[in-house]
């Protein structure tokens, strides 16, 4: 980890922001914070997906298996053995970071590529969303339904939208900082070689199935962290909300809308676009009922089209570019008349 | 014959019979893929526009899907050209990444401005040869629809590779497949030729539509599953190859088949995605190699 990262953790402006946000359920109707603990739900998945889409540079639309392993495998351990689900909680994330490692295995071990391995990642996920449906454990077709929260913490149990909100706040602050240590150490360059040129990284010596596994393990681990806390939250364990691949084709298309390769990107796309989706839904759902994931699609088609990195990464060049541009013109004049 | 051989040529010829859709389906995505690389993730959803077209005919002039067809064919075929020359045709070449991701983001329009259109409900749509049956033998029962679609989509597939042989448009196609750049030194116009594809597979699509519509439930969210299935098939025959698609397409359905009727539940749906995941890892390149169009 680099100075880029201390420098973040001991900037006063990060926490007081983080403070901020952890001010907002304070003042918000519940309504409306029900939507900011959605946000903050996709905020973090995004992050996670981040390490290995953006930082990797790896459309992996498996992750739906990993957000499945935390809401289903830690509530039907709590359920059906009586697992703690902290316990649970970790046990999933340590079973999903596995299971990453092992997608990244088979990807380096079978040089799958950029198409493949979305390919490949999808059919996973398909299967995964069957093995959900059929296996009883799991609660199978008809979900799981966690007992109602009383608060109690010890039994991952965090009261009512606002302790989810600050428990989603604290995740969503994790993957962020995951996303910005990864971004400043050796793994983080490794990761952008491989991105960049696969063939290249390797004949430079860059362990590919290392850091293949590690970064899939660590997004793993953390989307298996988020499902937990979200199956907690709707108590209603859905399989066909958590193990589908459409909540990840979701989280993939706001990551990609903010633009990869910096945490701001989806963090922007997360923090704008679900409460904006989600008042849509609210205001028009009887009326147009899909009507927030048209937009996301036209929205899509727009960035690619007219940003293909993605707008915050366009943003940025653009200020770097008219901060260097004026950087030129001032210590002009100076030199000619040295 | 016992009653286990009964079922199990049942279940083959049902596999069959539905695999010869599949394979329709994928060998326009193929095509596109050959000849500009855009790997369609919207493909499905095209597929599931088709069928609710279909749906739309006989919803307001009580038109059979098969008579339907008149109608949704061109009307695919320009919407399929409309989108390749406004929103395709400036990702063509660049990263692979970004045309999926261009493409995921129109499954997503045309999903929800289904719903939106449609509805959320299941809708059926009748056909005049829905719920006959054919015998073949003694033992043997097909359902009349499926047959049909799987001698139309033989039919097509063969009338497919004759342009490609034969044709001067298919010679394009094959030189653009080959070498884009070669292709057009000696003339091919080369983005009339992508374009062409694309609205081609489009077309393919609103065939593959009516066929499919007489005993499928429509729902918008179909064409994700769609989307997945023509991929795998793809993949399987190795991108680009035209009788891999085909085996691809034929592989898969027989294997959905056996899946559906040997394994109980939900895990028999798993077999034909495990049969996909394996050959993947077996042969990277697909059931056949080589890049004859």
């Amino acid at each position: 980890m680099k100075p880029e990262f201390f420098s973040l953790v001991r900037s006063p402006w990060f926490w007081l922001a983080v403070a901020f946000v952890a001010a907002v359920p304070t003042w918000l109707p519940p309504y409306y914070l029900g939507i900011g603990v959605l946000t903050l739900i996709y905020i973090a998945l995004a992050l996670a997906w981040h390490i290995v889409g953006g930082l990797g540079g790896q459309i992996s639309l498996a992750h739906s298996l990993f957000l499945g392993i935390g809401a289903l495998l830690s509530s039907a351990l709590f359920l059906k053995l009586g697992v703690n689900m902290w316990v649970g909680a970790a046990l999933a994330a340590a079973f999903a970071a596995v299971m990453g490692a092992a997608i990244a295995w088979v990807d380096f071990r079978f040089k799958l590529g950029h198409l493949s391995f979305a390919l490949i990642t999808l059919a996973f996920a398909e299967i995964g969303e069957l093995v959900a449906l059929g296996w009883d454990f799991l609660g199978g077709a008809s979900g799981l339904y966690l007992p109602a929260d009383k608060g109690v913490l010890s039994a991952f149990q965090f009261g009512g939208a606002k302790g989810y909100f600050w428990l989603m706040l604290v995740l969503a602050v994790v993957c962020f900082l995951a996303n910005v240590a990864i971004l400043n150490s050796p793994l983080g360059y490794y990761l952008r070689a491989i991105r960049d040129n696969e063939n290249a990284a390797q004949a430079v010596g860059i362990d590919m199935l290392r850091n293949k596994a590690l970064a899939m393990a660590i997004s793993a681990a953390l989307t298996a962290l988020v499902g937990t806390a979200y199956a907690r939250y709707s108590s209603f364990v859905d399989p066909y909300l958590f193990a589908s691949p459409a909540v990840v084709i979701d989280v993939v298309l706001i990551a990609t809308i903010g633009g990869l390769g910096t945490p701001y990107g989806p963090l922007a796309a997360a923090t704008l676009l679900v409460p904006f989706g989600e008042i849509i839904r609210g205001k028009l759902g009887g009326v147009a009922p899909g009507l927030h994931y048209f937009i996301y699609g036209a929205l899509i088609i727009l960035v690619i089209r007219t940003m293909p990195r993605g707008v915050v990464p366009t943003l940025q060049s653009l200020l770097t570019r008219r901060r260097a541009k004026r950087r030129a013109a001032a210590p002009a004049a100076p030199r000619v008349t040295a | 014959m016992d009653i286990g051989m009964d079922i199990l040529a049942q279940t083959l010829a049902q596999g069959l019979l539905m695999g010869g859709t599949y394979a329709l389906i994928a060998l326009g995505m193929g095509l596109t893929f050959s000849v500009s690389g855009v790997v369609n993730f919207a493909h499905g959803d095209i597929l599931s526009l088709g069928m609710f077209l279909a749906f739309a005919c006989f919803n307001a002039f009580a038109l059979d899907p098969y008579v339907s067809v008149v109608i949704t064919l061109p009307v695919m075929l320009g919407l399929g050209a409309l989108l390749y020359r406004g929103l395709l045709k400036p990702v063509v070449g660049s990263h692979t990444l970004m045309v999926i991701q261009l493409t995921l983001g129109i499954t997503f329009v045309l999903q929800n401005g289904l719903l939106m259109t449609f509805g959320g409900l299941t809708h059926r749509v009748p056909s005049m040869i829905e719920a006959e049956l054919i015998l073949v033998g003694d033992t043997l029962v097909l359902r009349a629809a499926l047959a049909v679609a799987f001698v139309v989509c033989v039919a097509l597939a063969g009338l497919l590779y004759w342009m490609l042989m034969r044709t001067d448009l298919g010679r394009s196609i094959r030189a653009v497949h080959q070498n884009a750049r070669a292709a057009a030194l000696m003339g091919v116009n080369v983005n009339r030729v992508r374009m062409l594809t694309f609205a081609m597979g489009c077309g393919l699509l609103a065939i593959a539509a009516a066929l499919l519509v007489p005993g499928t439930p429509l729902h918008p969210s179909q064409g994700l599953r769609y989307t997945v299935i023509t991929l795998m098939v793809m993949v399987l025959g190795g991108m680009t190859n035209f009788l891999g698609i085909l085996l691809g397409g034929l592989l898969f359905g027989i294997t959905e088949a056996l899946g559906t009727v040997y394994v109980s539940g939900t895990s028999g749906m798993i077999v034909p995605y495990a049969m996909f995941v394996l050959v993947l890892l077996l042969r990277p390149e697909g059931l056949l190699k080589g890049r004859a169009a």
